[in-house]
């Protein structure tokens, strides 16, 4: 439907009514069209007078259409205007008018207005972040830093979980801005980025920069950078903190395995407690390895080789560097077949140890146990990402740390395969956001979205105080 | 005169338009159109303003007009809305918003829906309860509709007034149940068990252990009704559970009379274990043909959040053999999970049972989830796939060389 462009008489909209032959859609079809067209506004309040005039009332959702069209335009005056005739028409309101209201009172002159609008959601229901999102931009765009934070905090006691956006803006409108206060709270936004292993985007990170070289009298320098291998930024020639977990946190994530993994709601959905018993004192007898490798998913690395040939060479290349190996595998790897010559099993055998799981149980179980079993030096081979092993994991803390422990263990291509695979090394350094008091460094993404929840970006920021 | 510039108008968009397109430049277009459509601005302009000018804000005036007497009414009332009052508030102007809402919302769902955890997932709630009303409410006409009829048929046959005789007795339900009880009390002696393994009642949540209920009660309607029933065993069936509570509320009386055996006590108890199959998706093992001596066990539960492996777990624990249905086998498999209704499961057992015939058993998969019946096994089947796509290739191949040859006669050719 084409909305018209200029308003239009009763006698017209009838027609247009007419023609449409959608009685009761009629006005919620034409304001949407209009909300996509962006029309004038006149248009619009034309066709509610008609409506008003014919049926002596208005209907909330195309009082809620009108409002969004007026929310499109920034048209304050209007904008208030429906906000005083719903609160005397109806006794509460829904989250999208309120949504609408908040985001167009607080790109104005009026922005005060929506914080008071806030406080009226609150006593119906906890606020939508993007309410919480334009007062906690409006308050910072006028400056009033110590009332976005206020919001800000309100917001992560109530759960409900900002946007980049959000934190970005904090950084844009402090810029030049001096206080022990301010810096000490935009610190904290830094550590919450650090802490829920948010990585910044390219413009956030920017706007991070642009603060801290604004800072008066600090004289901090941002640089971008790549860091390497080592873990050495080359910058600053700062070492980066290195992967390992705490003690603290190690007993904590290899306790959660075993709970929530391995036993689970029931040790028989992925086990038994009689195999669980085995492997594990199999385990104690020999620990500890250095590398745990998961048989049946190396054995498919490269589809024209026999399964066992992709296992054995393999298991050649890590046994050279004179380490610790343990396979871990199936009982139908053991029975001679076209993909598993027993004769090779048997030469693997002697150079790493082998577990057989049961067909039916899950190797992917073991493997996490008797890599953590084994110690912090321990790493393990497996081109899974264990995702739907993260995901059993109950608390979303101990997913992180999870995931941090995967990013320093986990060898997804092993080196051996280099010719068909580049090589992906475990990290040896922790891929967070960081601070030694003097410097910052700030991994960040290219792009806007982080496609892939296990990679992580290479592109740092490093900012230090001269 | 307002007519007269409507008329205008419609000339205007319809032919000079179209018209100056076809006569002028290209270029000279746009500025045409547009002092058209200012000139005509003007005149429209001049035109409204003696006889009616558009008071565009009087929407308003009708809006706060109306209020004026509701507002004095709304001020008496308390301003502070208890949580009950304030939620029905809540879902009102959702259903004002043009959600997906019911319009009568009873104070225990009303209970339940405040108890939902997140905003999602009361939205879903809401649109389960809307759309139980919406066919509550489609059935009542159908009925309403169906009586109207059934009552101008009876006006027109007392018109007639003719005495029917036939040779037979009208054959009513009640005849037809006491021949199906008398079947199923026969079952109950000497029919194959068949046991639905009622353990799962905290796997589930409450919407998913209706739904069990719902399936099981469809199971034993089609058992009843079948040549040879099985005699049906709930076990590991707990008093007073949410299980009992569903069953009795859709059953009623009838859930004392019904002909199945029902015990706390588990399968294992009752009949000897190497009997015992169970049947669950997640079995390594393919069921071949169906064994008369064996008892079957179907688990008793829905599974909307993809738990996979609780039944196997379950099997395993208690050291039974397991098995799943054969359906890569016979079926080119699409999409959809491979774990199929109690009622399904009832279909198939029944009638591998009376006939042993997998295709016929496994016509009660959904259509939607296979694309079709295999004759061969599908290994077999793939197999000729490859064969006729390498057939394809080398057909192609030879065709372009055919080709090549053509373009580039004898001097060069491809290897």
């Amino acid at each position: 439907v084409q909305p018209p462009e200029k308003p239009l008489q009763p006698e017209e909209w009838n027609k247009l009514r007419e023609d449409l032959q959608l009685p009761e859609m009629f006005e919620e079809v034409m304001l949407n069209s209009m909300i996509r067209c962006n029309s004038p506004i006149d248009v619009a309040k034309s066709l509610l007078s008609d409506l008003a005039k014919r049926n002596g009332d208005i209907a909330y959702n195309v009082l809620v259409k009108y409002l969004t069209l007026c929310v499109q335009q920034g048209q304050v005056s209007e904008i208030r205007d429906v906000y005083d005739i719903m609160k005397a028409r109806f006794k509460v309101l829904e989250g999208g008018a309120y949504n609408l209201l908040i985001r167009g009172l607080s790109n104005s002159d009026q922005w005060k207005m929506a914080l008071t609008l806030l406080e009226e959601i609150k006593k119906i229901m906890v606020p939508s972040r993007t309410c919480y999102e334009s007062c906690v931009k409006a308050a910072s765009r006028h400056q009033e830093m110590k009332l976005a934070f206020e919001l800000y905090k309100e917001m992560l006691a109530k759960d409900v979980v900002p946007t980049l956006d959000v934190l970005q803006s904090f950084f844009d409108f402090s810029r030049g801005l001096k206080g022990a206060e301010l810096q000490k709270e935009l610190f904290g936004i830094l550590f919450y980025l650090r802490e829920n292993q948010i990585y910044p985007h390219k413009t956030f990170m920017r706007s991070i920069k642009l603060w801290f070289e604004s800072i008066p009298g600090e004289n901090w320098r941002g640089r971008l950078t790549k860091i390497k291998d080592s873990g050495q930024c080359p910058v600053c020639n700062h070492q980066l903190e290195d992967s390992k977990l705490t003690g603290e946190e190690y007993s904590k994530l290899s306790e959660r395995i075993i709970s929530d993994v391995i036993h689970g709601t029931d040790t028989f959905r992925k086990t038994s407690p009689k195999e669980f018993e085995a492997f594990q004192t199999f385990v104690e007898k020999r620990l500890p390895f250095d590398i745990v490798i998961d048989g049946l998913n190396v054995s498919h690395i490269k589809s024209r080789k026999m399964q066992c040939e992709n296992l054995l060479d393999a298991v050649n290349c890590l046994a050279k560097e004179n380490a610790r190996l343990l396979v871990l595998g199936r009982k139908h790897m053991l029975v001679n077949s076209s993909n598993w010559k027993r004769e090779i099993m048997k030469e693997m055998q002697n150079k790493a140890d082998f577990f057989f799981a049961e067909n039916i149980s899950e190797d992917d179980a073991f493997l996490l146990y008797a890599t953590l079993r084994s110690g912090e030096h321990c790493r393990f081979v497996s081109r899974d990402f264990l995702r739907d092993h993260k995901a059993c994991l109950s608390n979303s803390l101990t997913r992180h740390l999870f995931r941090k422990w995967q990013r320093g263990h986990q060898i997804s291509k092993p080196k051996c395969f280099s010719s068909v695979f580049s090589q992906q090394p475990a990290f040896c350094y922790d891929c967070v956001v960081q601070t030694t008091g003097d410097t910052w460094h700030i991994p960040y993404k290219d792009v806007f979205e982080e496609k892939y929840s296990y990679q992580v970006p290479r592109k740092w920021l490093c900012i230090q105080q001269k | 005169m307002q007519s007269a510039n409507m008329l205008l108008r419609k000339i205007v968009r319809s032919s000079v338009l179209p018209f100056a397109a076809q006569h002028r430049m290209k270029k000279d277009l746009f500025p045409l159109s547009r002092t058209l459509s200012f000139s005509l601005c003007l005149k429209q302009d001049k035109s409204c303003e003696p006889s009616e000018k558009l008071d565009l804000d009087e929407w308003k005036k009708v809006m706060k007009s109306g209020l004026q007497e509701e507002v004095s009414e709304t001020v008496s009332e308390p301003k502070e809305l208890s949580g009950l009052a304030a939620a029905r508030e809540t879902v009102e102007m959702w259903r004002l918003a043009g959600k997906a809402v019911p319009e009568s919302i009873s104070e225990e769902q009303l209970k339940t829906f405040m108890e939902c955890p997140s905003k999602s997932a009361k939205k879903k709630y809401l649109k389960y309860l809307y759309l139980k009303e919406f066919h509550k409410k489609n059935y009542k006409r159908k009925m309403d509709e169906k009586r109207q009829r059934r009552l101008e048929a009876q006006d027109e046959a007392s018109k007639t007034d003719e005495t029917k005789k036939s040779p037979f007795l009208c054959f009513w339900s009640s005849t037809m149940d006491k021949a199906y009880n008398w079947r199923a009390a026969q079952s109950m002696i000497f029919g194959q068990p068949l046991v639905f393994d009622m353990s799962y009642e905290k796997e589930m949540s409450v919407r998913e252990v209706t739904n069990t209920v719902s399936q099981i009660v469809l199971s034993e309607s089609c058992n009843r009704r079948s040549v040879d029933p099985f005699h049906i065993h709930f076990c590991n069936f707990k008093d007073d559970s949410l299980y009992h509570r569903e069953f009795v509320k859709s059953y009623r009386e009838a859930w004392s009379k019904l002909l199945i055996t029902v015990t706390d006590q588990c399968y294992t108890e009752i009949f000897p274990k190497d009997k015992l199959i169970y049947l669950t998706a997640d079995s390594p093992k393919v069921m071949k043909t169906f064994d008369h001596d064996k008892i079957y066990i179907l688990g008793s539960m829905v599974d909307k959040s993809i738990k996979t492996g609780v039944s196997l777990a379950r099997a395993k624990r208690l050291g039974l053999e397991t098995a799943a249905l054969p359906l890569e086998k016979y079926l080119l498999w699409s999409s959809g999970a491979k774990n199929l209704t109690l009622d399904q499961m009832m279909h198939i057992l029944l009638t591998l049972k009376d006939t042993a015939d997998w295709k016929k058993a496994l016509e009660f998969v959904p259509k939607r989830k296979y694309c079709d019946f295999v004759n061969k096994p599908v290994k077999e089947l793939r197999k000729t796939l490859d064969l006729i796509n390498t057939l394809k290739f080398e057909k192609g191949r030879e065709e372009v060389e055919k080709q090549f040859a053509k373009n580039y006669p004898k001097k060069y050719k491809l290897k």
